[in-house]
């Protein structure tokens, strides 16, 4: 026998974390500089007397980057009304009057297993584009019918989220709460969602880097938004088939530039929490 | 409180329902025309550096929106929704490079006479030397596999034609020299003219054939309006409006633009 312990009577190693691939200037540039070659490799093929894919770009970036702020304002409202209709859903889902929470956790599953494309599109056609109350008219373009239909599935999703911060605290706390006389409604107030907001955060800003990139399907129900720009972009400068890649690539860039340190912080604070996803 | 609710539901269900006054007049009213027009279809309706839609139907819009004393709202619509937006109410009138189906003149009201005609053309590599489709004969061009005037070309002038999916390949390959001339929609042809990268060495020296033409459209049951309508369409034949729109976007005048022209010229 050798002096050292049997393996099995080692304390069990955790697999050291593996970390999270920084991204650097570096990789940036690498980005950057792959996008630069496909619009130059694509110039070169076309006639000489054609623009550059920069300058195509650089000509046509407020009206592209105008877009891509639409994007972000649709998903930053479609995020704000989803979280307050999921935070209500949510706690009718967890409460104690039974009908209800049927119903909550039927709304919630039904719009958490729907296709967004569909509940888009249920949005854009079922909802009237103007509204006429007592005499006032209303109207619903269509970025507000997005919203709406974005915020369906931000709903039923935060919905779960909540569902699942609750039911993931040990039951300990429910019982120690009413061991101390704390009635359901303080000890779920004062005691179990003020535990459950840091363990709902980083699902919850996951889901919006979700909804960010997904509002670009609006372009497929005619709104205005970045990737219905590029294309009709596309289409003013002839067309091109060389400038398809650079185009859609810019799109791509300023997506992955706004998401990506989304994806970061929710990384840390996920670190930080110490919550197990 | 439910009967609140009950109250404002019931409110919204009679707003909703569209209003009984004529499209015409509530423009008039709200001193607003609300027209839907294409925003990727160079030269016809594309967007400028600034944002805006501007073309050859926006102009159009434009002048009805002026001779209606009222300004002009464009929205940008696709194929897909354009009949919905009109029937909803959302756009007053169309003007979104619609072909005449008699299926599309059932689901909204149709102004005649017709506007635009599109017709079937050819990209001509300038070395070929043809001016009507006779000469074409025993010739190859290339085309886009599935459009429905291929085979009809194809019997009537004897030409060989090579079907390539989408418009960018057949493009491709009359760049690479597989054919003399690419067979396509006129009005896409003379979009590509604009490019300086098709116009020096192609041409559309040939008259466009198989015509199919374009209908401005309003929602059904609106006879004032349409009325109006073909009053404006009438007096843009009578004063050539659409030839000289073709000529500043850089375009060929389409021979039924100039036809409409010479036959409404003398009225």
């Amino acid at each position: 026998m050798t002096g050292r312990p049997l393996a099995v009577l080692l304390p069990v190693a955790s697999p050291a974390p593996r970390s999270f691939p920084k991204l650097t200037l570096v990789h940036c540039v690498g980005i950057v500089g792959a996008l630069a070659l496909v619009g130059g490799a694509a110039h070169a093929q076309g006639a000489p007397a054609a623009p550059s894919a920069f300058e195509v770009i650089f000509k046509w970036s407020p009206l592209l980057l105008q877009g891509f702020l639409f994007n972000v304002a649709i998903s930053l409202l479609a995020m704000t009304l989803g979280t307050v209709a999921g935070l209500a859903l949510g706690l009718a889902q967890i409460g104690t009057n039974r009908p209800l929470a049927r119903v909550a956790w039927a709304a919630t599953q039904f719009f958490r297993n729907a296709p967004w494309l569909v509940l888009l599109f249920f949005a854009m056609f079922m909802i009237p584009f103007q509204f006429r109350i007592f005499g006032y008219v209303i109207p619903f373009p269509d970025w507000v019918k997005a919203v709406i239909g974005f915020s369906l599935p931000v709903m039923a999703n935060v919905s779960e989220i909540l569902r699942g911060a609750v039911r993931s605290l040990p039951s300990g706390q429910w019982e120690a709460a009413e061991s101390l006389a704390f009635s359901r409604r303080q000890t779920l107030w004062r005691i179990i969602l003020p535990q459950c907001v840091k363990r709902m955060l980083p699902p919850w800003m996951n889901l919006y880097s979700l909804v960010t990139m997904a509002t670009v399907q609006a372009s497929i129900v005619g709104v205005s938004e970045m990737l219905t720009l590029t294309s009709e972009v596309h289409a003013a400068e002839g067309g091109r088939p060389e400038l398809l890649a650079p185009l859609y690539g810019f799109a791509m860039l300023c997506f992955f530039l706004y998401c990506y340190p989304i994806g970061r912080l929710t990384q840390r604070l996920e670190r930080r929490f110490n919550v197990k996803s | 409180m439910m009967k609140l609710i009950l109250a404002a539901c019931a409110a919204l269900v009679a707003g909703a329902a569209p209003a009984a006054a004529d499209v015409l007049s509530q423009v008039k009213e709200k001193g607003v025309l609300v027209v839907g027009v294409k925003a990727d279809y160079k030269p016809f309706g594309y967007r400028d550096p600034t944002g805006a839609i501007v073309g050859i139907e926006p102009d159009l819009a434009a002048d009805v929106a002026k001779r209606l004393g009222v300004k002009l709202e464009l929205v940008p619509v696709m194929s897909a929704n354009r009949i919905e937006f009109l029937q909803q109410g959302k756009i007053d009138l169309m003007i979104a490079t619609m072909s005449d189906k008699p299926e599309r003149r059932k689901s909204v009201q149709a102004i005649d006479p017709q506007y635009y005609s599109d017709s079937v053309n050819v990209l001509l590599s300038k070395k070929a030397k043809y001016t009507n489709w006779e000469e074409l004969n025993g010739k190859t061009l290339c085309a886009t596999s599935g459009a429905w005037y291929n085979k009809e070309v194809s019997a009537k002038y004897g030409v060989n034609v090579k079907a390539f999916d989408g418009s960018e390949k057949p493009l491709f390959a009359l760049k690479q020299g597989e054919c003399i001339g690419y067979l396509y929609d006129q009005t896409f042809v003379q979009g590509k003219l604009i490019d300086a990268e098709w116009s020096e060495g192609y041409g559309m020296p040939l008259p466009g054939i198989l015509e199919a033409p374009w209908i401005m459209a309003v929602k059904n049951g609106e006879d004032a309006f349409a009325k109006e309508l073909t009053t404006i369409t009438l007096d843009w034949m009578k004063t050539g409006a659409v030839v000289a729109l073709e000529k500043k976007y850089g375009i060929e005048p389409t021979d039924y633009s100039k036809r409409m022209h010479e036959q409404h010229k003398g009225s």
